[in-house]
């Protein structure tokens, strides 16, 4: 897992291809259909230095959330949460592209993130 | 901070908004009361997938299974009992993905304020899944972070109404993920349906889908009147009768904002706080 927080689009040798290119300008949809992920972290939860990111549309939130773990290098007892429009929760089964068209704005959707040791 | 806490009447009220879109979407949702009491929850029988021991060649596997998978991870490391170990290792062998009917209650919780979601499981053939299928069967998502405390996570516990043992989700911590989403509400004078909130997170780990129509149709509880509720930002008012009237709120005002609460977090076997008033409507509002 790249440690880079600049290029992380390096290839992961372990995972699947996970969400990449961060975007400092605004992302342009290539053919493989990318939005733009703008992740905000909460709480004390540490902030990633790069928060937008362009995520294919197919990407589930489950995907999402393990790529934020790895990079925030996360221990085992603790778990993600991902918030939309900072009222919800989205199914880690969603697709982003899904999120996007019924959440996003300006064209991109804004993803609060936290880490806690919920559940018990 | 005393507004993660949801007292037993926003409770209702979350459920009753939450139960109209369930029936418009014939999402299966409905309103139990029990009998002689005031008393009810929210239940919902569903097929879902799950890990399940394979019983047709063999009987009463022995719990010492070959196969570890890698991600059953800590159990070892973690736990004081051993046997948790043998007993908890993702069996490659003998389990498979099988349909599972699940049947989940949404109870309210006096000592921790919150709702609770307590399920069953069966295979199609009615037997039930025990307590490891089901935590071979939570979402992948969540499955690092059970195995690293599943007994802090998912147990079997008396069902609280019906006396029946049934699988619960842990509460302990439901202010933890509510927190986030109730101090933007508040910050940002609108409101959220405390129940559709909370089993968007809850939903998933054990097979439960929350449609996201629920998310943007499902209104908030009515408020106390000294804030007018701002329209939210996310959630148009749905065309069945929506109760989110600017004043005509039942809840008594409890107009100071956040109690000091002194109490922070009920201790989980304590008697509830009176709801009836220190509380303030538990979801954000900022009075003026």
């Amino acid at each position: 897992m790249s440690d880079n927080a600049e290029s992380p689009t390096e290839t992961q040798k372990d995972e699947p291809p996970t969400p990449q290119q961060p975007t400092e300008d605004s992302g342009t949809a290539d053919e493989k259909k990318k939005i733009d992920v703008l992740l905000k972290a909460v709480g004390d939860t540490p902030i990633m230095k790069t928060k937008k990111w362009s995520v294919e549309k197919g990407r589930t939130v489950q995907s999402l959330s393990q790529f934020i773990s790895r990079f925030l290098k996360m221990e085992a007892n603790e778990q993600l949460f991902i918030y939309v429009n900072q009222s919800f929760s989205p199914s880690p089964d969603q697709e982003v592209g899904v999120l996007f068209e019924c959440f996003g704005s300006d064209g991109k959707l804004v993803l609060h993130y936290c880490k806690s040791q919920a559940w018990g | 901070m005393s507004s993660c806490f949801l007292d037993e009447e926003t409770f209702c009220q979350c459920c009753q908004l939450f139960l109209q879109h369930s029936h418009s979407l014939c999402d299966g949702w409905s309103w139990e009361q029990v009998k002689g009491s005031e008393e009810g929850y929210l239940r919902k029988t569903a097929l879902g997938t799950g890990r399940t021991r394979c019983n047709q060649d063999q009987q009463g596997t022995s719990s010492d299974q070959h196969q570890e998978r890698t991600f059953s991870l800590s159990f070892h490391n973690d736990d004081d009992d051993e046997d948790d170990g043998a007993v908890c290792c993702i069996q490659e062998e003998n389990s498979s993905s099988s349909v599972v009917q699940y049947e989940y209650h949404i109870l309210y919780s006096c000592s921790y304020q919150t709702p609770v979601l307590y399920f069953r499981a069966s295979t199609l053939e009615g037997r039930s899944l025990c307590l490891e299928e089901v935590w071979d069967s939570v979402h992948p998502n969540y499955r690092q972070r059970l195995q690293h405390r599943p007994w802090d996570t998912i147990t079997q516990q008396e069902h609280p109404l019906l006396g029946q043992s049934f699988f619960v989700l842990h509460p302990c911590r439901t202010e933890e993920f509510m927190k986030p989403v109730l101090k933007a509400a508040l910050e940002e004078h609108r409101q959220v349906n405390y129940i559709v909130t909370w089993l968007s997170v809850v939903g998933p780990v054990v097979g439960l889908d929350v449609p996201l129509s629920y998310c943007t149709q499902v209104p908030e509880p009515p408020h106390t009147p000294s804030s007018s509720p701002q329209p939210p930002s996310s959630s148009p008012q749905p065309p069945s009768s929506s109760p989110q009237p600017p004043s005509s709120s039942p809840q008594p005002p409890s107009s100071s904002p956040q109690p000091p609460s002194s109490s922070p977090q009920p201790p989980s076997s304590s008697p509830q706080p009176p709801s009836s008033s220190p509380q303030p409507p538990a979801l954000g509002t900022k009075p003026g």
